[in-house]
């Protein structure tokens, strides 16, 4: 028989860095589920994206059990990441201009494709490229595809 | 420790805003999110939250965020883990060992009757990797030893050790409340040659240990081995767990490469725990 499902919990958490605090604990812990075992588990199942933000949808059953997903990493999270590779630097320097090549934006767009919206790579790099900008990052260079 | 909570509420709160906020803030340090109606709450360690790097993080996106508030609370931290730790099950570890809260009955048929209330540290034997150290444990001489628990949590690995008759047993936690309640474990346990340490590994440059044990995760396991080295007298026993059993040949070449030679692994659910041994 399926487990009868108590609720689902939404929250963004740093791979590699669940503790019992808040959010993680109050969310979990309301409903009778052993955090600690959640954070054992979420933390080595994100060891290899130690540090990035990554969604994690937690569903908690009747019994007080759980089993969760990890998604992949948001596309703002991946455009940061890009900022920094390009750069060379482990800290975006906000003074300065940030920005990505359109090389980069397709690299996102084509890992991202089958959560984005989209249709045609040309419209999930428009996308990407579209919240860069609103993070004040910019693309440089021409667009590649066609328009 | 106390968190921060800071709550951002704006007008067009889409996912992808919200995905940007977090991204954002990741970068200086927030560690975690939740979604609210009609925005995002984010949480900080008190100790490292600046106020003045908040704002100057969030100012080249707020000009996308429509008419955006920010509330900045301070959370008292507590005992999150409360509900399910008031009537958790006890744990058996082979034919000797039982794990208990201190509401349940004592059950006189085990050697070791382990009496743990864990306020929220990690160590209750509910988990694989608990379960496996003291597999490992239960077939190991530590008469007279010294003994070292990294990443002690509730103190329940150390407590076994002294209550196999170890002859100073030395726990060390970065987490402040595992450091505490590891104290007060020990103490619910009758057990006085129990040490410990707030802090990493780095605290070990001066001391030595015949046997150390590990149950942390992969990432620290790999990072710290080469401390666990120069702190284990020759012939000396490592035990490592914490992490999948894909993961155990990188445990190993790290290992070998500190002259350390594999001896065992046990596993239970895809978790492995490893032991070595200190070449002399």
């Amino acid at each position: 028989m399926a487990k009868v499902v108590d609720g689902l919990i939404k929250l963004q958490i740093k791979g590699g860095a669940a503790n019992p605090s808040p959010p993680v604990g109050p969310a979990l812990g309301s409903k009778g589920v052993n955090i600690m075992e959640f954070c054992k588990q979420f933390n080595a199942r994100t060891q290899n994206s130690a540090g990035k933000v990554l969604p994690v949808i937690i569903t908690v059953y009747g019994d007080k059990s759980f089993d969760f997903i990890i998604k992949k990493p948001p596309v703002a999270v991946q455009i940061l990441e890009a900022v920094k590779l390009k750069s060379g630097s482990a800290e975006p320097n906000r003074k300065k201009v940030a920005s990505v090549t359109w090389d980069q934006i397709k690299e996102i767009a084509e890992e991202k494709m089958p959560d984005l919206n989209a249709f045609t790579m040309s419209s999930a790099m428009k996308m990407v490229a579209g919240t860069a900008r609103s993070m004040g990052v910019t693309v440089s260079g021409e667009f590649p595809g066609k328009n | 420790m106390n968190y921060i909570e800071v709550s951002l509420t704006f007008d067009n709160c889409t996912s992808e805003n919200r995905e940007i906020i977090a991204a954002i803030l990741g970068e200086i340090g927030f560690e975690s999110f939740s979604d609210i109606p009609e925005g995002l709450n984010a949480y900080i360690p008190k100790n490292i939250f600046v106020k003045e790097d908040f704002e100057n993080a969030l100012d080249p996106i707020k000009p996308i965020l429509e008419n955006i508030s920010v509330s900045i609370t301070e959370i008292e931290q507590q005992n999150w883990n409360a509900e399910w730790e008031k009537n958790f099950t006890p744990i058996t570890v082979g034919s000797k060992c039982r794990i208990r809260a201190p509401f349940h009955e004592a059950d006189s048929n085990f050697e070791y009757d382990l009496i743990i209330e864990p306020k929220m540290s990690f160590g209750t034997g509910h988990h694989a990797t608990t379960t496996l150290m003291i597999e490992f444990m239960l077939d190991i001489d530590f008469e007279n030893k010294t003994v070292l628990d990294m990443g002690c949590g509730t103190g329940v690995l150390a407590i076994l050790a002294a209550k196999q008759n170890a002859k100073k047993v030395t726990g060390i936690d970065v987490d402040n409340w595992a450091y505490v309640n590891s104290i007060e474990n020990a103490q619910r346990n009758n057990i006085t040659n129990f040490e410990v340490f707030e802090g990493d590994a780095n605290l070990l440059s001066d001391k030595s240990f015949d046997v150390i044990i590990a149950n942390i995760n992969r990432n620290i396991l790999l990072n710290d081995m080469d401390k666990y080295a120069n702190s284990l007298k020759p012939n000396g026993i490592l035990l490592l767990s914490g992490f999948y059993s894909h993961d155990l040949p990188m445990l190993i070449e790290k290992a070998e490469n500190l002259d350390f030679s594999f001896s065992k692994k046990i596993e239970k659910d895809n978790w492995t725990a490893a032991k070595f041994y200190k070449q002399a």
